[in-house]
């Protein structure tokens, strides 16, 4: 049982993207993968409508195979955590996606802090985007952690290419980061993060439809795991975190 | 929909970019230790680059990379190791480890010997690598020393140098250089892409659909990346068995002109 914690559905033209729900499910198919956690490249609010929408429609029409999070501009601040809290309650979310990038801001800023809190209350965890580019880096995603410890702090992509080793040694310091293993190019690394903080807080995670499911769990098999701490990256971890959904 | 059997391949492959050796930076792979990984990853061929060594010194690290080829001749081809910044001294290296020592590249990493991958220091380089018909393998997408636009500057000024860049010329995992990367491969044809870490699988997949598989090749950068896993990028590859092959094999084996040695055996 393979459920992958980190993929993309969007159709966004102004963007240039185009990865309907069937471009993942293809791929989950040919990697053995029974469901994915999917979420926008855009962010809600913003000028384009629809954005949570668009996950929820995904949802219903794969709903044994797809899991939504929510992707959300904290900019604009009271608007953006009132939509995520209907996101959650009413159009099935499960999870809150942050990509600093897009929207430009340092992710322990107060408006972004207002959006985790929210999360945590709701009892849902908050993936952050977590590479080598500015507002990214695993030691300022920290910030946010330490300002709200009862939040539940994924690493996607576990700091990228030259952040790994600032993503392990902060999840040392706080309790409440989960790496995650999406893209990272090093299996000795996910067997280095399961040495220092424990299977328990390491997922499993593609970044599909651009990067590729089948590739990706051949890279944690590659990581030289126990059959039990496996287990836990594939699924037992992320079916914790998300309480009764899956 | 692909079946798992459409999507693997298992036939051989030509490593364009495995280091031999001890780093400065931690990491070590011994001809045997390579060779073993070698035979695990169905690897028949690599070609072999000095690391950063703790003792700064590249001109032993070539010496080494030469005595590992002369006594696998069938398994090895070996690159040379300068730091632009010895200046004269780095083209005498060069130089040597071309007529003394038979080595049939030059391996540039801009990142650990902190030089842009477009400064006017690599010319004279570049000259002699143009001057003898030898590839360039050029350590590729670091910030500051091997951005796109900097690794295609210097394409630009040495159409006639294959040079072979890796990670595909871009390290970033928001995609953020995909774009450049790109740019970089359209605008100057001598420019190859390396596999190996690359970000992301189908950036490997539509560079194959654009430019074709010739522009295209196999590289682990082992041992900082894992040979075996890096191999599953062309293995898994939504391509076909033809263009898997020449990513594998065939376009290494074309520029350092063994392609009919390897046909005939």
């Amino acid at each position: 049982m393979i459920i992958d914690s980190h993929t993309h559905i969007d159709e966004a033209p102004a963007y240039g993207w185009f990865d309907p729900p069937e471009a993942i499910i293809r791929l989950m198919d040919e990697a053995g993968i029974e469901r994915s956690v999917a979420m926008t490249y855009r962010d809600a609010p913003g000028p384009e409508e629809r954005v949570i929408e668009y996950v929820a429609e995904a949802v219903q029409r794969y709903p044994d195979r797809l899991i939504g999070y929510a992707r959300m501009n904290p900019r604009y601040g009271d608007e953006a955590v009132e939509l995520f809290d209907r996101a959650i309650r009413d159009y099935g979310m499960r999870g809150l996606k942050l990509h600093p990038v897009t929207y430009v801001m340092h992710p322990a800023s107060e408006p972004t802090l207002a959006l985790v809190r929210h999360a945590a209350s709701l009892g849902v965890p908050t993936l952050f985007h977590c590479g080598d580019e500015d507002f990214t880096l695993p030691l300022q995603i920290a910030e946010a952690a330490g300002a709200v410890p009862d939040a539940r702090i994924i690493l996607g992509h576990m700091g990228g290419y030259f952040h790994v080793r600032d993503a392990i040694r902060v999840a040392r310091r706080y309790p409440n980061i989960i790496l995650e293993t999406s893209a990272m190019p090093y299996p000795r690394l996910i067997r280095e993060a399961v040495d220092a903080i424990g299977a328990e807080r390491v997922l499993f995670a593609s970044d599909g439809p651009g990067c590729d499911p089948l590739l990706e769990t051949e890279k944690v098999r590659r990581a030289r795991l126990t059959p039990e701490q496996e287990e836990m990256l594939f699924h037992t971890n992320i079916e914790r975190l998300l309480g009764d959904v899956v | 929909m692909w079946s798992r059997s459409e999507r693997e391949w298992s036939g051989p492959l030509f490593d364009a970019h495995v280091h031999v050796g001890r780093s400065l930076f931690g990491l070590e792979q011994s001809v045997d230790d390579l060779l073993a990984s070698m035979d695990g990853a169905g690897v028949t061929r690599a070609v072999i680059v000095p690391f950063k060594p703790p003792a700064y010194e590249l001109g032993p690290e070539n010496d080494r990379i030469a005595r590992a080829v002369r006594e696998h001749a069938n398994r090895f081809h070996g690159f040379a190791r300068v730091d632009p910044w010895q200046r004269e001294g780095a083209l005498a290296e060069l130089r040597r480890a071309h007529r003394d020592l038979g080595l049939q590249g030059l391996y540039l990493h801009p990142s650990e010997e902190q030089f842009a991958a477009n400064d006017e220091l690599v010319f004279p380089l570049l000259a002699y690598l143009q001057e003898h018909g030898l590839p360039l393998l050029l350590a590729g997408g670091y910030p500051g020393y091997a951005h796109p636009s900097q690794v295609g500057d210097l394409a630009r000024q040495f159409p006639e140098v294959t040079i072979i860049v890796t990670h595909g010329g871009q390290l970033n995992i928001s995609g953020l250089l995909l774009g450049d990367a790109g740019q970089m491969l359209r605008a100057h044809p001598n420019l190859i892409m390396e596999t190996s870490g690359i970000y992301r699988q189908d950036f490997i997949e539509d560079t194959v659909a654009e430019l074709g598989a010739h522009r295209v090749l196999f590289g682990s950068n082992a041992p900082a990346m894992d040979q075996g896993f890096e191999s599953l990028r062309v293995r898994l590859a939504h391509l076909s068995d033809t263009d898997k092959n020449a990513i594998a094999y065939g376009t290494m084996a074309r520029i350092l002109g063994i392609l009919d040695d390897v046909r005939s055996g």
